[in-house]
């Protein structure tokens, strides 16, 4: 299906909005979707999917690229052909797949922000360490020097117990 | 122009309209919803209601629809009041909304990730709103287990959401840069720094009023403080520019002989559509900015911008009308809030 904003490229991106009281659902090519503020996700993730996907069926047999997210069962394929991922698991399954997208997508690929209560003990201490490090940097900055003593104290506290638990 | 940072402004109210602070997250054992049968989606549906409405604190103060249940116009004026996507009002079978008692947290299930929660603040409150989100999330997540990978945060269904999981935007109103025709360059500019901004209402290339929605992009390998730092840092710049553009602007006979006419078609047409609302209503406040409409604040232009829409008016006199019935009454409503001067923000028309 062509763009029906510059009615030239192939379609790619599918737009929902409300439009006089009505839902109305159009579909545009990624550059109009990039212009007209709908997520850069096509533009960034489809071509970049699409040369892995052309790499796949030159260098494999079918069955090598018919490998299946055991829980849910997409493949990636699916994730590809529709952008969207099929569970959780997938990202683990697909991670090689995955990763040069997600790259390209966000520039990074480690979660730097807020932690679930189901995340690793590990990841816990190391992101109080990060938080504790950048409060440091403020207190020499603001010349809160009792503050960073006690704050490297505890960073040294909390790199101990890092450590252990990396020999556990 | 826009990499240095810029001190916060105190009151940016007159570019600002509203914030709000949306998370995406999913639930470990069950697929996403694009893989999830609407059987699924119901039990999904049920399991996040029962522990939202399990906590004593908020039983009472979140009501539940299940979407699938509600009239055509009350779905769309669920969008036209900014509560839910209108992706998530698309397919209504096997989504549910829990939403506050003063809507200003809704909680969408089952849209693109099973969990949305989304917090909707008044003017510039990026913090104000972040930390509501947060404690939703922390109170959900304790009884769900959201879906988190120690590398890669927050597991959401679309790749671009991954990480915080966290879409920060800002609604803002922006006539003098959009008159000037900056925006195309702005929007540009700030794609390269990993933010989008589309026009609200209409054409999104070119909205029917200057109202514009502004967020983040990037969610990984970002902490949400950071996030939310760098959309007020760039914020503050934009509404800088903006005020430089009015003041160049405030003197302009042309541009000022139009805010008069569109205040003049809004004081007295008997008969309205919604497009020439919005960019009337758009005018009205580029107006109130540039201090040539008096006795006229925010808050009514604000709640009027909301009530005029189609759906959310139908719903608000109880009925389905037709076109003309509809633009009779949305004159009238305007009529009404602007012809006194100060009509009280929580004023109604009967």
């Amino acid at each position: 299906m062509l763009c029906q904003s510059c009615e030239k490229r192939q379609a790619t991106t599918h737009i929902k909005t409300i439009v006089n009281g009505e839902l109305k659902e159009f579909m545009l090519c990624p550059e109009c979707a990039g212009k007209l503020g709908y997520g850069s996700f096509f533009s960034s993730f489809g071509p970049d999917l699409d040369r892995l996907y052309g790499g796949f069926m030159d260098s494999y047999t079918p069955q090598v690229t018919g490998k299946r997210c055991p829980f849910c069962g997409s493949s990636f394929e699916d994730i590809a052909n529709s952008g969207r991922v099929g569970c959780a698991r997938c990202y683990e399954i697909f991670e090689d797949e995955l990763m040069p997208s997600l790259q390209r997508i966000h520039g990074r690929t480690t979660h730097t922000g807020k932690l679930a209560a189901s995340a690793g003990e590990a990841v816990k201490v190391q992101s109080e360490i990060d938080a504790c490090r950048r409060e440091l940097e403020n207190a020499i900055k603001t010349q809160e020097f009792e503050k960073a003593a006690r704050l490297r104290d505890k960073i040294r506290e909390l790199e101990k117990k890092a450590a252990e638990q990396g020999e556990e | 122009m826009l990499n240095e940072r810029t001190e916060p402004l105190k009151d940016v109210s007159d570019v600002v309209i509203s914030t709000r602070i949306r998370f995406a997250r999913n639930l470990q054992d069950y697929e996403f919803p694009c893989r999830l049968s609407v059987e699924k989606k119901c039990r999904v549906a049920a399991t996040v209601k029962a522990a939202a409405l399990g906590n004593p604190e908020y039983s009472s103060r979140f009501r539940y629809i299940s979407m699938s249940e509600l009239t055509q116009e009350e779905a769309v004026s669920l969008v036209e009041r900014h509560l839910v996507s209108p992706e998530f009002i698309s397919d209504r079978q096997g989504r549910g909304l829990l939403l506050m008692d003063n809507e200003s947290v809704s909680i969408m299930i089952n849209e693109e990730d099973h969990v949305r929660i989304q917090v909707i603040r008044p003017d510039l409150d990026l913090e104000g709103a972040f930390e509501i989100a947060n404690k939703f999330d922390d109170m959900l997540d304790e009884q769900l287990g959201f879906a988190f990978s120690d590398r890669l945060g927050y597991l959401t269904q679309c790749p671009t959401n991954i990480g915080t999981g966290m879409r920060a935007s800002l609604l803002l109103h922006l006539p003098a840069l959009r008159e000037s025709g900056a925006m195309g360059k702005i929007s540009a500019s700030l794609g390269k720094l990993g933010f989008t901004i589309r026009g609200m209402y209409g054409d999104s290339n070119d909205p029917k009023g200057a109202v514009y929605q502004l967020s983040n992009q990037v969610t990984l390998g970002i902490s949400e403080k950071e996030a939310i730092d760098n959309l007020r840092d760039i914020t503050m710049q934009l509404v800088v520019q903006e005020r430089n553009a009015r003041e160049a602007m405030s003197q302009n006979i042309t541009v000022l002989d139009g805010l008069y006419r569109s205040f003049g078609i809004l004081r007295y047409a008997k008969i309205l559509t919604n497009d020439e609302c919005w960019k009337l209503l758009s005018d009205l406040r580029f107006g109130v900015e540039i201090g040539i409409f008096e006795n006229i604040d925010y808050d009514t232009i604000n709640r009027l911008m909301i009530e005029v829409q189609p759906a959310t008016l139908m719903k608000n006199i109880g009925k389905k009308l037709p076109a003309l019935e509809r633009e009779r009454i949305r004159a009238e409503l305007i009529r009404t809030a602007i012809a006194r001067p100060k009509v009280p923000a929580n004023r109604r028309l009967e």
